[in-house]
Order: structure tokens, then sequence, then C-alpha cells
């Protein structure tokens, strides 16, 4: 029954859901410098055991993240992350980058995802670790290819999307004055 | 009788770190309650067919309407109607969500509708989000309840682009165009409410932002924050028959903006159809044996229990319980009085073991997406109390 639906740890509540999960769970959000803009980050693993940004919401917060996982069982967990575990985790991928063993700053294919904490650096190595590394990790080809091949999300694809675009290809939002025809039966509000 | 569950209740801190500050009613009581209605999945899914055809009965009765030049009947303001037509005119005039007050649905008690917020609905941070907060923190099993309002309206912002039921084509079709979300400066409650609609259109993929009435400009060319960035949407978590009443030079100034394609405004024009009880009337004559509906008239009713109620009234406000001989048992005041009247069939809501009264709320965003209880007396006012519930 998909309307009566599962909203398994706040994950279909969206950004408003991360929010929720950090005050219940006790993880406040301290005021912090700001540097780049932070994320919440909904990071699944997928079958092959990768994992990949699902979903990425900026925030005026610290940087937190929710990780979907299946258990032994084939069940979904969920966990929240605050923002020092997402930078522990960092650090560690980036020492990995600086000895050339990250997947983060190899090349192939990427978009099958990567580990936990190659996704999180390749995400938002910028504002977890400053800008002046992840502007340095951007310069490389690899991880910038990799970031954004394993990030999913719809904030970034829209983002991208609409950098993309020329003015010129400007589409009427408004969606042409057509009317439709607004004869009994013919309308799509309804369920 | 209907079940119900104690539960621990979140605490005032909690509460307000979520950006929740009216959690006390004006007596100090607690607007939240520390039960939970249990509800089967039977009548879970119940409620949903339940809202979904009474959605298709008033499209249905809102054509009926138009068509039929009968919005004096329903109380419209005049200078709304060129607004209502328009914006039935073209889907791009999408409705985001709203809310229909349903009596029963528990316990046996057949689901009747008892009106459709459909222009301005409250109870959204309470059915979306501590709904949801109140099973987590009580660690219960989050799937067992009905409640997928935030993701459906998300889902739905995003067909103001596609347009239809599929909105994989959103990020396609998507060119940018901005939101800005507006509510009356100085109220928590709509300024929160607004403020979640915001980031769920966010969520969406929106670029959005928000801006207090009183600070947003309106001239013909569009809608511009203080800032003076134009917006292709303004959602207003303000009532269309007071914009038609109170302030007639911005429905004039918003009709030229329609006219002049500028803007597209949310809720659309012609849910003040839908919200004005009046189609209650209307939808009951043309659907006159949908076991959903309550016998409801222009005129008192002869010879049974009925409630007298005016076309936009708000939280319960001057309402009269009427018996079958004519007199009035309950009334409430308030300042709608000078709006036409309407007459529906008296219902009894479902009741728990000390009597108290539940109506349903059962939130729509394409379609039946969620549900909460109100808790209150024979008329639900701004005392009642918010019910979470669980699927037994």
């Amino acid at each position: 029954m998909k309307h009566i639906s599962s909203l398994a740890n706040g994950v279909a509540l969206g950004s408003a859901g991360v929010i929720m999960m950090s005050v219940l769970s006790g993880c406040e959000a301290q005021q912090q410098e700001q540097q780049q803009q932070n994320r919440f980050l909904v990071i699944e693993q997928q079958a092959n055991g990768k994992y990949i940004v699902a979903e990425e919401m900026p925030t005026d917060g610290p940087n937190r993240a929710i990780i979907r996982e299946k258990d032994a069982q084939g069940n979904t967990i969920e966990r929240f992350m605050s923002e020092e575990e997402m930078k522990a985790l960092a650090e560690q991928e980036y020492k990995k980058v600086q000895d050339g063993t990250s997947e983060t700053v190899q090349s192939g294919d990427s978009s099958a995802g990567m580990g936990l904490a190659g996704t999180i650096l390749a995400v938002a190595a910028g504002s977890l670790l400053g800008n002046m590394i992840g502007n340095a990790l951007m310069n490389n080809k690899n991880f910038a290819k990799n970031s954004a091949s394993t990030n999913k999300s719809a904030y970034s694809r829209s983002a991208a999307a609409r950098s993309s675009k020329s003015s010129s290809s400007k589409k009427s939002f408004f969606g042409g004055s057509n009317a439709k025809s607004s004869s009994q039966g013919s309308r799509s509000y309804g369920g | 009788m209907i079940s119900l569950q104690k539960i621990n209740s979140l605490n005032d801190d909690v509460l307000e770190e979520l950006g929740f500050t009216w959690h006390t009613d004006s007596d100090a009581t607690k607007y939240i309650n520390d039960e939970l209605v249990v509800v089967t999945q039977d009548e879970a899914e119940a409620y949903y067919l339940a809202g979904n055809e009474i959605y298709d009965m008033f499209v249905v009765a809102a054509e009926h309407v138009i068509e039929n030049n009968l919005f004096f009947e329903l109380g419209i303001p005049f200078n709304l109607v060129e607004m209502i037509k328009k914006s039935w005119e073209n889907d791009v005039h999408w409705h985001i969500y709203g809310r229909f007050d349903l009596a029963g649905g528990l316990d046996g008690k057949p689901i009747k509708l008892i009106e459709f917020n459909a222009d301005t609905p409250t109870s959204l941070f309470e059915t979306a989000l501590l709904q949801w907060a109140l099973l987590k923190e009580n660690d219960m099993n989050e799937n067992r309840q009905f409640n997928n309002v935030y993701d459906a309206i998300k889902e739905n912002f995003k067909r103001l682009i596609t347009l239809n039921e599929d909105t994989e084509l959103f990020d396609e079709r998507y060119d940018g165009w901005k939101i800005l979300f507006s509510s009356v400066e100085g109220n928590d409650e709509e300024e929160a409410t607004t403020r979640l609609l915001q980031q769920m259109a966010t969520d969406a993929g929106f670029n959005t932002s928000f801006e207090y009435l009183n600070n947003v400009r309106f001239d013909e060319d569009g809608i511009f924050d203080a800032d003076e960035n134009q917006y292709e949407y303004w959602f207003k978590l303000y009532p269309w028959e007071d914009i038609g009443s109170s302030e007639p030079e911005l429905a004039t100034t918003l009709n030229s903006i329609m006219q002049n394609q500028k803007a597209i405004i949310l809720n659309p024009a012609y849910t003040l159809l839908f919200q004005s009880k009046g189609i209650m009337k209307i939808i009951y004559d043309l659907f006159p044996d949908s076991p959903y509906l309550l016998q409801t008239s222009f005129e008192p009713i002869n010879g049974i229990k009925q409630v007298e109620k005016t076309v936009f009234g708000r939280e319960g406000a001057n309402t009269k319980i009427i018996d079958a001989n004519g007199k009035i048992v309950e009334q409430t005041d308030g300042e709608y009085d000078n709006y036409k009247k309407v007459y529906q069939e008296y219902v009894e809501f479902n009741k728990d073991s000390n009597g108290e009264k539940y109506q349903a709320g059962l939130f729509f965003a394409y379609e039946s997406c969620g549900l909460s209880f109100r808790k209150g007396s024979e008329i639900m006012d701004n005392m009642s109390k918010f019910v979470g519930h669980v699927i037994a």
C-alpha cells in the first residue's frame, strides 16, 4: 500500500526530517563559522555495497547526514551522522588521497558509488575540511568527476541544469497560454 | 467508542527547537495531546479512498458553479470571480494542498464530510512532522501511520511544472522559476506553516524565498519581494475571501497580474469555490446518493437536527446547532456573521470514553496523503487539541 507509506527515520520528510532527527536525537545545531555552504545529506548504500548521495539539501546549520544501509537480513537501517563523524571520515579519506590510494582520485566509472568515507569526502570536502582542501581536490579531474557522479540528489542535478541553461532557452512558466479544456472530467487535480 | 493509546508527549523545548511554538493554548492547556487515536488499517484505507472520491466531486461541483454562474450563491466576492474562472481554465494553477474535515471513520461510523479547507489549511506542521515525531519519540513503528504529507506536497509542487501525475520530468522542464512564500507578520503558526511549505518546495527543487505579506510589492508587472526580486509564483497563506473583501485594490492588481501572466498565485483562486461551505449544498444536489455527504441547504431544513454555518467562517466561529424543533442548542460567536448561511444535517463525531469528540483532518495533495485528529466539544474551535494516530 504505497499511499499509507513508510516514513522510516524521517527520510520521506526530506530536509525537515533531518532537522527532526537531529533535534530528537539530541544533536543540537551548533553555530559555526561559515566557510562553504553546509549540507544535509542522505547517503544510500547500493546493492553492490557502495554508497551514493540520494538527497542533498543546503543548510545554515552544521553538516549532517542520514546513512541508509542494509543489514544482514536485507532490512533498511538508517542512522544519523553528526558533523564530527562526517569530518573524521573525510579526514581519514583525505589521508588516502594524499598517499594516492583513495578511490575518489582514481579514474574510471564511479557512478555505481564509492565507499562511505569516499562519498562523504567527494560531496562535502570543502564544507568539512575547509575551502583550501576542497578547492585543491576539485582541481583534480578524477576527483571532480567522481564527486559529480556519486551525487544523485535532485538538488545537485537541478543546480547543474540551471547553470547550463542559456537565457535564450527560457521557457514560460505559464506553460503556454493554451488553456486546457475545463470540461467536466478532464481535470487532473483529483486523486 | 474509539480507542486511544497513551504516549509520552514531546517536551516544550524540543517542540520549540523544531519551530513549533504554539504548543500551549491560551487557557494554558497543551495543544498536543498525549494520546494517539488507534486506527485500523481498513479505517485508514477508507479515509484514503473517501478523500479521493470527495475531491472528484468537488471538481464536478466547481465546474457546475462556473458554468451556471452560481458565485453569488456561494458568497464569493464579485471581484474574485474573474480570477476564479481564469485559474480554473489553465492547469498551471495547480492546487497544492487542502484538508478535508470529516466526522466518523472510526468505530463503524460512516465517514461524513463536514467541509473542505482548500485555500489556507493549517494543522500541517502537526500532521506532517509532529505526528511522525510522536511515534519516533515513543519508539513506535513509524510505518504504522497514514502520513505521507511531506512527500506528497513536495511531489505536488513538482506538478506545477510537469502538470501531470508523473513528476519525473521536473528536472528537465524546470527553468529556475522562483516561488515566494508569504504569511502575515506576527502569527507564528501561520509563518511556521508557510515556511514548512517553502521547505517542501525547496526539497522539490524550486528556488524559493519568504517575505511577510506587508513587505511584498505588487504591480501589473508582477510580484516582488522587498529587494525587488521578481517571482513567477506566489504562495500566500492568506484567505482569498479576505483579499476580495478587505483588500480590493490588491484583488484588482492580482487580477491584472494573472491576466498578463506575470505570476501564478497559490493556492489558486478557484480553491475559494471549494472553501465556501455553500458548495456543500451544490455537491449534495449533484451527488445526493454519496455516502460521504450530509444533506445541506441554503434554507433551514425542516424536522432534523442541523448545523447553521457561515459560508466562510473559520475555527468554528458563527456556528449554531439547531435541534429538530428549531431550537438552538449550542452556538458560537465570531466575526463572520455577515456572510451567507448554509444549513447542514447534524452528525455525531466519534467519541472517546470521556465523551470527548474527534474530528478527522484528511490532507489532500493530488491524492489523500495524511490523517490527523482534532479533539474538542460539539463545535470544534481553536481550543481543540491535536491528536496523533497509530495504525493498529
